[in-house]
């Protein structure tokens, strides 16, 4: 039997519509951030398709007739020619348990699952390389305590938070979301954060990593627009937090604000708070939710800012947040009048 | 000889291939990860063939991952070579090293 193979671009909409109807008769659905598919066909007829999103292979999926075939390594082998080809060598994919074995077979290793339904495999071994070097920051402690941020863009608010952490703990592990999917880029957000919290002495600012509320093992965290939560990567964001992370930093609470706002964030939080004190071989670590603080009746929040700054109310913002974050604020929005 | 390189790879995975990556890593030696279908009765065998075709080309501080699915030697060898050449951007290979 031999199968045709071809690349779908994202523009070609009439053929990506077949990739969804192919993927919809084995009840999978198409991801619409997926870069390029990559389809078999035989007879001109679609018979198995996988993806490439960011650094992630998604919508993989084989029709049954053909299965059994070894269709999935010769499909596999085109999905890795493209990904390897758009410089992405570094790569995840989630599947079901029960597929394991076959993707191990194509060079992907086990990470993480999630309630027996997903699992995250990568076909690097980054996730060992990352854990030895968290290692190095390991500060011991009855209370070591971590925070996961985005800070889109950094506030008042953020610090208080981190402010009340640091009271709390010997020591406090800071990680900030690495992705790129926010208004604010990494690389000011991450510059934000350090600066507005250089003068605390127990904390340790981590770069976030793909193992952390990232593309690779939280995908739908970045969708928040749809309202789409989805509790199977929640937990398998917080089974990597707990089994592979913590562990290493001998981390025993994780701090959270309190999330009045945004629906995928609260969800979260209430997930977290069971998934990470259930009974387990890894040491429970303890959820503790602290309250926003307010300014103007209203908490100070990420959202705020960004709202004052569509508005272009710059007065209204200066009492949220540090000075270094509003110095960036006021050049970003003097560019815009430029344009 | 030492030449800067690049991630590259060669091969498939489908049957009676292998599928080779070349990743340069910050330390000296070549490091071999195999994953072979005939692991148990000719793993030591091809780790030995991939090590000596990598060593033939005079590369240095790489990993290569091979996934074999039962490939022949001269298979395994002209994937692990061509992988190689692809890491080091070059378009004509010196034939001799190659034998």
């Amino acid at each position: 039997m031999s199968f045709v193979f071809s690349e779908i671009p994202h523009t070609s909409t009439v053929r990506r519509q077949k990739v969804n109807d192919f993927l919809q008769s084995v009840d999978l659905e198409m991801s619409e951030d997926v870069e390029i598919f990559v389809v078999a066909k035989e007879d001109d007829r679609i018979v198995a398709c996988g993806g490439l999103s960011g650094k992630v292979l998604k919508n993989i999926a084989i029709d049954e007739s053909v299965r059994g075939e070894g269709l999935a390594l010769s499909l596999m082998s085109e999905l890795l020619k493209v990904a390897f080809r758009e410089g992405r060598h570094d790569l995840f994919l989630f599947t079901k348990p029960n597929y394991e074995e076959v993707f191990e077979s194509c060079g992907f290793k086990y990470i993480e699952q999630a309630n027996h339904q997903v699992i995250l495999m990568e076909n690097s071994y980054n996730i060992d390389l990352y854990k030895k070097r968290l290692r190095k920051y390991k500060h011991s402690g009855d209370v070591v305590g971590s925070i996961v941020m985005n800070c889109n863009p950094f506030t008042l608010g953020h610090r208080y938070l981190v402010e009340q952490a640091c009271e709390r703990s010997v020591w406090v592990h800071l990680f900030v979301v690495k992705e790129d999917a926010s208004f604010f880029t990494f690389k000011d957000r991450y510059r934000l954060i350090c600066e507005g919290l250089e003068d605390l002495e127990n904390l340790t600012i981590h770069e976030g990593s793909d193992y952390i509320i990232s593309k690779a093992t939280f995908p739908t965290y970045f969708i928040k627009d749809k309202r789409q939560i989805d509790s199977l990567y929640t937990e398998l964001d917080l089974n990597i937090f707990r089994n592979h992370l913590a562990p290493q930093l001998g981390i025993t609470h994780r701090f959270v604000g309190v999330e009045p706002f945004c629906a995928v964030t609260n969800e979260y939080n209430q997930q977290m708070k069971k998934l990470l004190t259930r009974p387990s071989e890894f040491p429970p670590i303890e959820v503790v939710e602290l309250g926003r603080i307010e300014y103007g009746g209203e908490p100070i929040s990420a959202s705020r800012v960004r709202k004052l700054m569509q508005q272009n109310r710059l007065e209204d913002i200066l009492p949220l947040v540090p000075p270094t974050t509003y110095a960036l604020i006021v050049k970003m929005m003097s560019k815009e009048e430029v344009k | 000889m030492s030449k800067k390189l690049e991630t590259a790879h060669a091969g498939t995975l489908e049957s009676s291939d292998a599928f080779v990556r070349v990743i340069p890593i910050n330390e000296k030696g070549i490091v071999i990860e195999l994953e072979s279908s005939v692991e148990e009765i000719y793993g030591d065998a091809i780790r030995a063939l991939i090590l000596e075709s990598a060593n033939a080309m005079k590369v240095d501080g790489v990993k290569l991952i091979v996934q074999d699915k039962g490939a022949l030697d001269y298979v395994i060898k002209a994937r692990v070579q061509t992988a190689i050449l692809r890491a080091t951007g070059e378009s004509e290979p010196d034939w001799s090293m190659l034998s």
